[in-house]
């Protein structure tokens, strides 16, 4: 079953020379993750996302639209990145999902991906 | 219908699936009943004709992926009769497996003993939303909303490692004591009269898993101890007894030596909790049987620590009944007067211990009135009984 792992961070811990320090070890924690499923041969992908002050959001209302300068939801943490990995069950990703480095405040969501049909 | 968790276990583990195994298990029962002669062989007989049912139920959804994959899964092996009729006592983790299931983090902690209770116990929804003090159908919904969570999210059907036991062991525990609560005080006859010797099972099995666990050691004394009172609780009539009023000389000593060695490993392990506190006072109430007097004084400490451990109107009440014979009924009435009426999930317990302690004072009037109360309540047969005769020895005096 492929599972998403939606990462969701306090964006602002990585500013300044402290939080550059602490990105180095963040990415390294994924790197390191990254080694681990591709050694066990568990199929996955992911990206990093660019900050939320980035994103644009295209809100509909029943047919009209209209654009919106930031992420779809305006909380403290925002989707900084996502992995989407393919394991025997829900237990599995989670065990996964914990080993994912979020260093400040955060949630890692972890959803079951639709299967496709036939 | 005793078999109900062994056999809805043992499906759901096949199907993975608990909506698939209960819906099988109906069928097949509703086959059963409809035949002329019971079969002899039930529980095989109800295996093979649930797994039937489910895999036909799967074939009628051929359209979907899934289906084809499920039915090779059940098929798998090419199991046949025999192979069935031994299944469900062969594997008898698969019922603990599937309270582990039910308990898992991943479901609303709201969610996980009511799911539980369906599923393996079999309770009816209205009387699990009965014991969580909610609506029939905000339970049905909740239940519901936690079997797809199950289903849909891909939560796995194996027993999860020892390591993560723990974090699932609390609402295991939970299922037990409210499913034989819920069995032991069945007011309506609408619970399986043999859930109570099921429950007992799962516990003792609980209790041989998890040898470690003194709160599990403690809970499997606790449903002990109340089993071993089953032939005392009622007289020839089938009045309550209550427990002060009992003969000593029917209760099941062997259940009571088993309690017993239970705690004295829990009490080893050196870490106390509120199940421990509850069985040291059923078994301290057991000592009745060898001392002849009961320590109401003990009884009392032991309240006193649950209070601080569990506190609840129920604890509470129970700890004011232990305080009259101690230090008599007044200051006993003073606390129940204090006790938020409320938040019981019954009041009748109440009305029933005030009617109590107001006879010992000899202030009859008052309690009669609390006994009229408490009948006015609709207890269940055997307790009705017993108040109307206190009515009547009120009367007479």
């Amino acid at each position: 079953m492929q599972y998403m792992l939606l990462i969701n961070e306090d964006e602002s811990i990585y500013e300044g020379e402290e939080g550059a320090k602490k990105m180095e070890a963040t990415l390294a924690g994924h790197m390191a993750l990254a080694q681990k499923w591709a050694g066990k041969g568990i199929a996955f992908s992911g990206e990093r996302l660019k900050p939320g002050s980035t994103a644009t959001t295209i809100k509909w209302d029943n047919g009209s639209h209209a654009l919106h300068d930031g992420p779809f939801a305006e909380t403290h943490e925002e989707l900084g990145g996502f992995y989407i990995i393919d394991v025997d069950s829900l237990d599995d990703a989670l065990e996964w999902a914990k080993q994912i480095p979020v260093p400040g405040k955060g949630a890692v969501e972890v959803r079951p991906v639709w299967p496709m049909e036939g | 219908m005793a078999a109900r968790p062994r056999l809805v276990a043992a499906l759901a583990a096949r199907l993975r699936d608990l909506d698939a195994a209960e819906d099988a298990f109906g069928e097949a029962m509703e086959a059963c009943l409809a035949l002329d002669n019971p079969p002899d062989r039930l529980e095989g007989w109800l295996m093979t004709v649930a797994r039937r049912k489910a895999v036909d139920a799967i074939r009628k959804e051929a359209a979907r992926a899934r289906a084809s994959e499920a039915a090779a899964l059940i098929d798998e092996g090419g199991q046949d009769m025999g192979d069935v009729i031994e299944l469900p006592e062969a594997i008898p983790d698969e019922r603990l497996r599937l309270i582990f299931i039910c308990c898992h983090p991943a479901i609303g902690i709201e969610a996980r003993t009511a799911l539980a209770l369906k599923v393996v116990c079999g309770l009816p929804v209205s009387a699990i939303a009965r014991v969580f003090l909610t609506s029939e159908p905000a339970m049905f919904q909740r239940i519901t909303r936690a079997k797809t969570k199950v289903r849909e999210a891909g939560i796995a059907f194996e027993l999860p490692e020892r390591r993560h036991w723990g974090e699932r062991l609390e609402a295991v525990l939970l299922t037990i004591e409210l499913a034989y609560t819920a069995a032991y005080q069945d007011a309506a006859g609408e619970i399986d009269p043999e859930l109570s010797a099921e429950i007992e099972r799962l516990a003792a099995m609980i209790a041989d898993l998890l040898p470690e666990e003194p709160e599990a050691l403690a809970l499997a004394s606790l449903v002990m101890l109340a089993r071993s009172r089953e032939a005392a609780r009622l007289d020839e009539i089938g009045a309550m007894i209550p427990l002060s009023k009992q003969d000593p000389s029917r209760w099941d000593f062997e259940a009571i030596e088993q309690a017993r060695t239970w705690m004295d490993r829990a009490a080893c392990l050196e870490r106390s909790g509120p199940y421990q506190i509850m069985a040291a006072i059923q078994l301290t109430h057991a000592r009745r049987a060898f001392d002849g007097e009961t320590d109401w004084r003990a009884i009392l400490s032991l309240y006193d620590v649950l209070m601080q451990m569990r506190p609840g109107p129920m604890v509470a009440l129970n700890r004011a009944l232990a305080l009259a014979q101690v230090k008599g009924p007044q200051p006993a009435i003073e606390v129940l007067s204090t006790l938020p009426i409320e938040r019981l999930r019954n009041a009748r317990p109440l009305h029933v211990a005030n009617a109590h302690l107001l006879t010992c004072l000899g202030d009859r009037e008052a309690a009669a009135t609390a006994l009229d109360e408490a009948l006015a309540m609709n207890p269940p047969r055997a307790e009705r009984l017993f108040l109307e005769r206190c009515r009547i020895e009120l009367a007479q005096g």
